[in-house]
């Protein structure tokens, strides 16, 4: 990959050293985070109720199985190998439990109890993922091939047996094994959100989001600053006296209500934040001597014009379209959906030029980084105010115009910080660590405040009458199948080796790295993932049709590749492939909710993987060419 | 070690394959009770009549030509004749050779479906030509009149998605989903239609995922009805999708009204229970037995059924009055 980076021109930022954010941004996954985000926002704006409790455990309930599998198919592609077999595999594992649980006669089957059958359907998946890999190991022919004949011979298994054995094409009856009521909870138990209230619900989530947002900041500042040689205690008062403003704040916007109280509130936790990660920072780091002038270049100039510009277009543009229409121009589009693509557009074109200005303003010096990184959050703030002017919806008003705002303080506070405090250009263990340390607390409290939003409901809703929302254990196989494989991936050295042998077979067997061992573990993995997702479909929906499956593992390849990882092995990680099958799940639900005409859904799959893969190239080439 | 993993894996298959034959001989034994012999070859059920009918379908011998090969047993028996079964299993090429050997050797009549017109009205009309009667069933609708038919034996998508609506309009549903599970297939589509058709209400007709990820098809339907209000009705056009849809409406606890096409076990079941109002079935036993009994009367009495349209075999409706009869008819392999 290197030698393809070397073709991006890039002038003085190849000098630069590498950043905090030069590394985050060399990451895999990076890029898939930004485009489902992207996505993501995308369908909430264009559907009423894509953004809804019940629509997004639909969404997560498609990524579940989907994620289960692209998680483990991201690691075994990682090692340098396909598994077509995968998605038939799903099936028939699904096929193979009901087959071993129903009822002996007439139907057909061994009528086992699924204590037996669980674990003996798992021995015949780990026994045709060892098939796979052996067979690749031994005739050395490419995985693409010897796998697609096991697909083939798993989809004319499941039709013959299942025609032979049971006269239909389909297993049923998960159900008539004797102790389906003792396993059930583990893979079908269902939380119904209608019946778990929780009334602080809402002031839970904000405090965690906040908490978690301030908890990044001040993580990217440890990451990113040269520590004092001592630490000064008046910052440490500055930083809670931040704190206390901003909780002050807080809590005033909790309790009152009115536009001139909300304002109020919503400056006392404006100047909380910058005086806390100002005081923060002024505890911890060491300040700049000598900022500099301010310096507009003449290339800063054309870029602060560009930007500047694009997002006041993007801004006349929502003004001068009528935003109510919901004519059809031409496919998909309303009136009111071009709006909003051209609004989006503008605006995040202008953004990514001014983003790029003020990286470029960091070379020159501290006092011109701050005075562009300010021109960026106003050009922000401006886009939140057209937001509130413009829009008729209370959720833009609203919810989207305090997210705006938000993000506009949260890049103002940054410019404060970095344009005073000098930037560490050394390795620093005991400051990566905490800082990396502090980001991963974030992400898991963000996780918490979103998990609590989603799975409480309100008295204030159950009135309203919202629609009951259901999801089920499945999302938790998930999570904790991808948590582990990319804990698994990054810190053992099975992990290590896959990268290894998905590199460079050979030179990793050189160097003692048991490559065939690794690639038919990673096989097995591939089965042991279809094989839970069976095992789900199978207590889902009770029965299981032959055709179940099939076709599925492109999908699985195509959610790994757009999480980042690379056809050719070696690089790419695990999360990148959960990140994937979310970036999948949500269009094919998204579109329906749109109430888009699903005619040219696989036209819009098709974009999205093409956007994806050209812009991890993009974000990949940019991040290393910086690295050189 | 090596010799180990190698046994190990050898055992592995083996269990693999053991598991998934299991008791194959009670399963042979039960599938055959009733209907003499499943192999391709000639089933000779001659009680004292010398006409013989050659019926070349492109069956594969699932639950749903077993239904019509039952049927044109059962008219074999009820006349007195002989039929011969030939699945063609999807091939043209084995269906064309079956229809030009029946021919040679003189058969009395044909009965064939029409998978592929363009590889079969040929020997068709070379075997009307010839002077063997012809009647096309299931699939052919287009072409009988082409190839000289008597008449065609089978369902018309169209008239059965119309009768889905009609149901619909008997519900007092004012907006109908039509979801779909596989785009491009001109037959799903033409059910759409028809409903569209004849009901009364405004009807959208949507792909909303494969059969082979009902996951995704249940999450779909659950956002295509949550995004819309005004749904009142959906129509799977599979029996497979009309599952999902009925999740999906659970799940949303809304009250929809619920029609399928096809059957399966679950869906019977769903009807029986009353979450699924009806679903059509095109009652394949009739093609397999009207087309035998057609050909007797034209060769014996020179009748011709239709005056050159269709006999249409359904729309049949199986709701929740008749759902437990036709389980235990279904049981019995007739419908």
């Amino acid at each position: 990959m290197s030698d393809t980076a070397a073709a991006t021109p890039t002038t003085d930022e190849r000098l630069a050293y590498r950043s905090v954010f030069q590394r985050v941004f060399v990451r895999p996954e990076v890029g898939g985070m930004i485009g489902a985000i992207g996505i993501w926002t995308f369908f909430w704006a264009v559907s009423e109720t894509f953004g809804t409790v019940g629509q997004t455990f639909g969404w997560l309930d498609i990524a579940a199985t989907l994620g289960i599998m692209a998680v483990a198919v991201s690691m075994l592609m990682i090692g340098g190998e396909f598994d077509l077999s995968s998605g038939a595999m799903t099936g028939a594992m699904g096929m193979l439990i009901i087959y071993m649980v129903k009822e002996t006669g007439e139907t057909g089957g061994w009528g086992l109890p699924l204590v037996v059958a669980i674990p003996l359907s798992l021995a015949v998946a780990l026994g045709i993922g060892y098939l796979n890999g052996y067979m690749v190991e031994r005739t050395g022919q490419p995985s693409f091939i010897i796998t697609l004949a096991t697909f083939f011979a798993l989809r004319g298994l499941k039709l013959g047996l299942a025609k032979r054995e049971v006269q239909q094409i389909q297993m049923a009856r998960t159900d008539e094994a004797t102790d389906f009521d003792l396993f059930r909870p583990f893979f079908a138990a269902e939380w119904a959100r209608n019946d778990h209230q929780f009334e602080l619900r809402d002031f839970t989530f904000i405090t965690l989001i906040v908490l978690a947002f301030a908890i990044v900041i001040l993580g990217i500042s440890e990451l990113w600053f040269k520590r004092n040689e001592s630490l000064k205690s008046a910052g440490l008062v500055q930083f809670l006296a931040g704190i206390v403003l901003g909780v002050a704040g807080g809590v005033a916007m909790h309790l009152t209500d009115g536009v001139a109280a909300n304002i109020a509130a919503a400056a006392a936790i404006a100047v909380g934040v910058l005086v806390g990660v100002n005081g923060w920072a002024s505890w911890r780091y060491e300040p700049i001597a000598d900022r500099g002038k301010l310096e507009i270049r003449e290339d800063l100039k054309r870029r602060l014009a560009i930007g500047v510009g694009l997002v006041v277009v993007g801004a006349i543009f929502a003004v001068i379209i009528d935003s109510s229409s919901k004519r059809d121009v031409f496919f998909p589009f309303t009136t009111q959906g071009i709006r909003a693509i051209l609004f989006v557009g503008f605006v995040a074109a202008g953004l990514t030029v001014l983003a790029m200005a003020s990286q470029g303003a960091l070379s020159i010096n501290p006092a011109t980084k701050f005075a562009v990184t300010s021109i960026m959050a106003l050009a922000v703030v401006f886009v939140a105010l057209t937001i509130f002017v413009d829009s008729e919806s209370a959720k833009f008003r609203a919810a989207f115009f305090s997210v705006v705002m938000f993000v506009a303080l949260v890049l103002f506070a940054w410019a404060t910080i970095v344009s005073r405090f000098t930037e560490r250009r050394h390795p620093d263990r005991q400051s990566d660590r905490l800082g990396a340390r502090m980001l991963v607390a974030a992400a898991l409290l963000l996780a918490v405040g979103m998990a609590t939003r989603l799975l409480f409901t309100i008295d204030a809703e159950i009135l309203a009458g919202i629609p009951p929302a259901k999801t089920s254990v499945r999302l938790l196989w998930f999570f904790v199948f991808a948590a582990v494989l990319v804990w698994v991936l990054a810190n053992t050295k099975f992990g290590s080796w896959t990268y290894a042998v998905g590199g460079n077979k050979e030179a990793a067997r050189q160097v003692g790295v048991p490559a065939a061992r690794t690639k038919t573990q990673l096989f097995m993995l591939v089965s042991f993932a279809a094989w839970l997702v069976g095992l789900l479909i199978a207590f889902r929906i009770n029965s299981i049709q032959a055709n179940v499956g099939d076709g599925e593992e492109f999908e699985f390849i195509i959610a790994a590749v757009v999480g980042g990882t690379l056809l050719t092995g070696g690089y790419g990680t695990a999360f990148g492939g959960a990140i994937g099958a979310v970036i999948m799940a949500m269009p094919l639900l998204g579109i329906a909710a749109a109430r888009w005409n699903t005619d040219w859904r696989w036209l819009f799959i098709g974009v999205i993987l093409a956007l994806a893969v050209i812009a991890n190239k993009f974000i990949r080439d940019k991040a290393e060419g910086i690295r050189r | 070690m090596k010799r180990l993993k190698y046994l190990l894996a050898m055992l592995l298959a083996f269990s693999m394959v053991a598991a998934a034959c299991g008791d194959s001989s009670d399963g042979d034994d039960s599938s055959d009770g009733e209907t003499s012999e499943t192999t391709e070859a000639e089933v000779d059920l001659t009680q004292g009549s010398d006409l013989t009918f050659h019926v070349i379908t492109h069956s594969d011998d699932g639950p749903f030509w077993t239904v019509v090969k039952n049927g044109a047993d059962a008219a074999a028996a009820d006349l007195g004749i002989t039929v011969v079964w030939k699945p063609g299993v999807n091939d043209a090429q084995t269906m064309v050779q079956d229809i030009e050997a029946a021919v040679a050797e003189g058969s009395d009549g044909i009965g064939a479906s029409l998978p592929d017109p363009d590889a079969l009205v040929g020997p068709l009309q070379a075997a009307v030509a010839a002077g063997t009667p012809v009647i096309t069933l299931n699939s052919g609708s287009n072409d009988y009149q082409e190839i000289g038919a008597l008449t065609h034996v089978g369902q018309s998508e169209f008239v059965a998605g119309q009768g889905a609506g009609n149901r619909f309009n008997d519900a007092g549903a004012t907006k109908v989903l039509c979801a779909f599970q596989e785009q491009g297939n001109i037959g799903l589509s033409e059910r759409c239609e028809g409903l569209s058709d004849s009901f009364s209400g405004e009807v959208v007709a949507e792909f909303m995922g494969l059969d082979a990820d009902t996951t995704e098809q249940q999450n779909t339907i659950n956002a295509a009805l949550a995004a819309d209000g005004d749904i009142d009705g959906v129509l799977g056009v599979g029996p497979v999708i009309t599952m999902s849809a009925l999740r999906a409406a659970q799940d949303l606890g809304r009250v929809i009204t619920i029609g399928g096409f096809d059957m399966t076990p679950e869906l019977l079941a769903a009807i029986e229970a009353g979450d699924v109002a009806f679903t059509v079935d095109q009652q394949q036993y009739l093609q397999g037995y009207l087309t035998v009994l057609f050909l007797y009367l034209n060769v014996t009495n020179q009748n011709t059924v239709g005056g050159g349209l269709p006999v249409l075999t359904g729309p049949g409706f199986v709701t929740p009055d008749n759902a437990a009869a036709v389980v235990s008819l279904s049981e019995q392999g007739t419908r």
